[in-house]
């Protein structure tokens, strides 16, 4: 179960999901990887079918806001499962430029 | 502060128009100089509304090339910017400009030009109002960001598809009969539910068309206002904030707490409540959209916009008339002309002149909102008295 690449502020301990270059909550410009548990809860989803100019080709595909365990809210991708809906629980895969890639638990 | 009028107002028909973005600014501005009496010597300066000019057609710097266009050279100018609520911020500097005495006179404007330009050109310009260094990448698209906010909605609310389709159909209803509409035929409930999907559960019908257009103000210090107008219209409230840079970013997707604030600030600086205003026109970007918009602006609890369209409340003749221009599912979306576009409809129905007047509308509210809900302006207007 690969964990999820998270990063934590060095002066304070806020979490973050995408990378950051100054903490929101006290404005350090510290921080540190910090892996969490990888698994998560699917709190919104769609299926994207008409793509921006940068995706062209890969439609369809499935874009969701998931909830890890570890308090942090990322948006992400799902792999191949345009079934799942909010409350039902993902996996964290891979992280491929910049973006992170969920699959069903 | 002092208080604050429109004294005149002129547009341009919304929908495919074969202009570039100055010549539509002229168009608006030079109409809406014309439709009262300020000369050109009275105005103090110009604001200019546009989202997406320089990344279509590599026009950049139009405020003061509209200004000059018009015969308005040598004014201070200036272009706002705020994705689909450009305009509406544009209005917002203006007002704030009059009321605190820097300027007495203010044209304001708000334009775009799409629909010439190429889809994938057309999808690029208009995605980069998201956060291009996170959700971009996930290839997020904005009716994908309206899609993930339906989703948790119907979830948290148990809202059916045919409900949220009474918000499509209620308003191609009202464009079909607003001339300035680029939509003017109306759709069905079946229509919106068998319509291909774009962005689950959201339908191709659940979403505006893109549109040219051009629209503009002129604003003055209410004292001076009569000497321009017969017929001015008070900003009684302007409310602007700013939100979340992306879904990820909401605690609740589906409160847009940028609407929340800027509407309360406009309500409590006009001293009403949501239940005084007599006609509303809000950002009904995607059907989802105008659900949340309604909710957020406190016209109705939360879960109960989309039954309020499916039970006639937001129709035109409804106790909340919603859009009666045919909001932007039916007049288009010129990114940049929005919010302004916005003013210019309930304008008319504060003179009893709209084609889909509201009876005896004497307080209404716009509401323009840009990008994931990242900013937004709210506007409380009536009659002069
Ligand atoms: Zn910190």
């Amino acid at each position: 179960m690969p964990a999820f690449p998270a990063t934590e502020c060095a002066d304070c301990g806020e979490l973050y999901g995408f990378p950051v270059v100054a903490c929101r909550a006290c404005g350090s410009e510290s921080f540190e990887a910090h892996d969490v548990d990888g698994s998560g809860t699917v709190y919104a989803r769609t299926t994207i079918r008409v793509p921006g100019a940068d995706h062209q080709g890969q439609e369809p595909f499935e874009v969701c806001v998931v909830d890890l365990a570890a308090d942090i809210r990322i948006t992400a991708r799902i792999l191949d499962n345009p079934g799942l809906s909010p409350g039902d629980s993902v996996q964290f895969v891979e992280a491929r430029d910049g973006v992170f890639f969920f699959e069903a638990a | 502060m002092r208080d604050v009028s429109i004294v005149g107002m002129g547009t341009t028909e919304f929908g495919v128009l074969d202009a570039g973005v100055k010549d539509l600014g002229v168009r608006a501005v030079s109409r809406a100089l014309r439709s009262c009496d300020v000369s050109r010597a009275d105005v103090d300066a110009l604001y200019l509304g546009n989202f997406v000019a320089g990344i279509l057609e590599g026009q950049e710097n139009i405020a003061p090339l509209v200004a000059d266009s018009v015969g308005l050279t040598g004014i201070p100018t200036m272009k706002t910017e705020g994705a689909c609520a450009s305009s509406g911020i544009a209005l917002r500097q203006a007002y704030q400009a009059v009321a605190t005495g820097v300027h007495d006179v203010v044209v304001v404007a708000g334009v775009e030009s799409m629909t010439s330009a190429e889809t994938t050109e057309f999808t690029r310009a208009l995605n980069s109002a998201a956060d291009t260094q996170t959700e971009g990448k996930t290839g997020l698209t904005f009716p994908g960001f309206y899609g993930l906010w339906l989703d948790r909605y119907m979830y948290e609310h148990g809202t059916t598809r045919e409900e949220v389709a009474a918000i499509p159909v209620k308003n191609r209803k009202n464009g079909a009969t607003n001339p300035r509409a680029r939509f003017r035929d109306p759709i069905t409930i079946d229509d919106v539910v068998e319509s291909r999907l774009v962005a689950d559960p959201l339908r191709l019908y659940d979403c505006c068309p893109a549109a040219d257009g051009g629209a503009a103000l002129v604003i003055a210090a209410s004292d001076r206002a009569r000497e321009l107008t017969e017929t001015p219209i008070q900003v009684l409230g302007s409310g602007h904030a700013s939100g979340r840079s992306g879904a990820y970013r909401y605690d609740d997707l589906t409160t847009l707490d940028a609407t929340v604030t800027a509407a309360t600030d406009a309500y409590a600086q006009a001293n009403i409540s949501p239940t005084d205003l007599d006609v509303v026109e809000l950002h009904d970007c995607f059907s989802a959209a105008e659900i949340g918009d309604s909710e957020d602006l406190g016209l109705f609890e939360k879960g109960e916009g989309a039954t309020a369209a499916a039970e006639g409340v937001t129709a035109v003749d409804g106790d909340v008339p919603i859009n009666p221009s045919g909001g932007l599912l039916s007049k288009g979306h010129p990114v940049g002309a929005t919010g302004i576009g916005q003013v210019y409809e309930v304008c008319l129905q504060l003179f009893g002149e709209h084609e889909n007047q509201v009876d005896g509308a004497e307080l209404a509210l716009t509401h323009n909102l840009g990008g994931s809900g990242a900013v937004c302006t709210v506007t409380v207007l009536g009659r002069d008295a």
